[in-house]
């Protein structure tokens, strides 16, 4: 096999693979959608759990502003407490009586 | 140059003297205030009615609030500013209504053993819940409505004075900062308020227990 000949081969061979490639175009959509936008549990733990630190006996958690009782929830817009058996989560806003 | 010297004449022993008295006798409605306090935090810790935490008794009649630890050792008092009303209970549905349509009478700082947890008011503040469905909290003092004076009544030695909220416990910011924050502004905890109309024993149960029948001014058996 000549020079040209192998460069023709080479020349087939790159095309082929640019075919294939251009055969797989890359997209937006994901292929988990229940890993999509955002919540993502980087160290492979439960959802919900990341970002806890131990405190003082306990536990801190993110609670909305507005929850009453505690569901483990997370919100980057929520109140953060430090969950105890003795730290409620914190109750609605309401007017004092001054 | 001028400097001030110490008197040593007749009327300068008189003033000293007059001062002193003075004090002393300021000083007795606190002294017995606390000594009420003192007896019902004893009587909370040997029922273990404060769950083994820090807690709050605030005395209506002298108008002060005194902080326990855990032990029921005595750690800070201060004035306070409570409901401009006589009497030991809330209105119904008072909790609801805007301040406004509060009527004089109807302002009272209610009595009872009341489990207290932190909050904030729709302003934003920071406080102390007393009694969140009727709206009743432990907070800095608020001097907002000048016309009230509420910085004036705190800082006079007199007790009539200090009510004038709608039911609300005002402390001295500097003494919530030191004191009522870090004991109930971050968690649960007990604040207990002696009645004005009505004997101690009718507001806290653990009175009434056997252990707990030791007679005192104000708080035996008999009222």
């Amino acid at each position: 096999m000549n020079s040209t000949s192998r460069l023709i081969a080479a020349l087939a061979l790159g095309a082929a693979g640019a075919a294939f490639a251009q055969g797989n175009p890359p997209t937006t959509a994901p292929a988990n959608p229940a890993t999509a936008a955002g919540q993502q549990s980087p160290s492979g733990g439960a959802m919900g759990t990341t970002g806890v630190t131990p405190e003082s006996g306990g536990a801190t958690r993110t609670t909305p502003p507005t929850a009453q009782g505690s569901t483990d929830t997370s919100s980057s817009s929520g109140t953060t407490v430090a969950a105890s058996g003795d730290t409620p989560a914190m109750r609605r806003a309401r007017a004092d009586r001054n | 140059m001028n400097a001030v010297k110490p008197g040593t004449g007749a009327a300068s022993r008189q003033l000293a003297v007059l001062a002193v008295a003075v004090l002393a006798f300021a000083q007795v409605p606190l002294a017995a205030a606390a000594q009420d306090a003192q007896w019902l935090a004893r009587a909370a810790v040997a029922a273990a009615d404060n769950r083994s935490a820090p807690f709050a008794v605030i005395d209506k009649r002298n108008a002060h609030v005194f902080v326990f630890d855990a032990t029921g050792r005595l750690r800070a008092s201060s004035p306070v500013l409570l409901g401009l009303a006589r009497g030991d209970d809330s209105v119904p549905g008072i909790g609801e209504r805007p301040v406004s349509e509060i009527r004089p009478e109807e302002r009272t700082t209610p009595a009872g053993r009341f489990e207290t947890e932190p909050g904030r008011n729709t302003k934003g503040e920071d406080i102390v819940w007393i009694d969140y469905d009727a709206a009743v909290s432990m907070h800095r003092v608020r001097a907002t409505q000048k016309s009230e004076r509420r910085l004036q009544r705190l800082a006079s030695p007199t007790v009539a004075d200090n009510r004038i909220s709608y039911g609300c416990v005002n402390v001295p910011a500097a003494f919530y900062d030191a004191y009522i924050q870090p004991v109930l502004g971050s968690r649960r905890g007990v604040v207990y308020v002696l009645p004005e109309t009505m004997a101690a024993r009718k507001r806290f149960d653990f009175l009434g227990r056997p252990e707990q029948r030791l007679t005192r001014r104000g708080f035996s058996p008999a009222g």
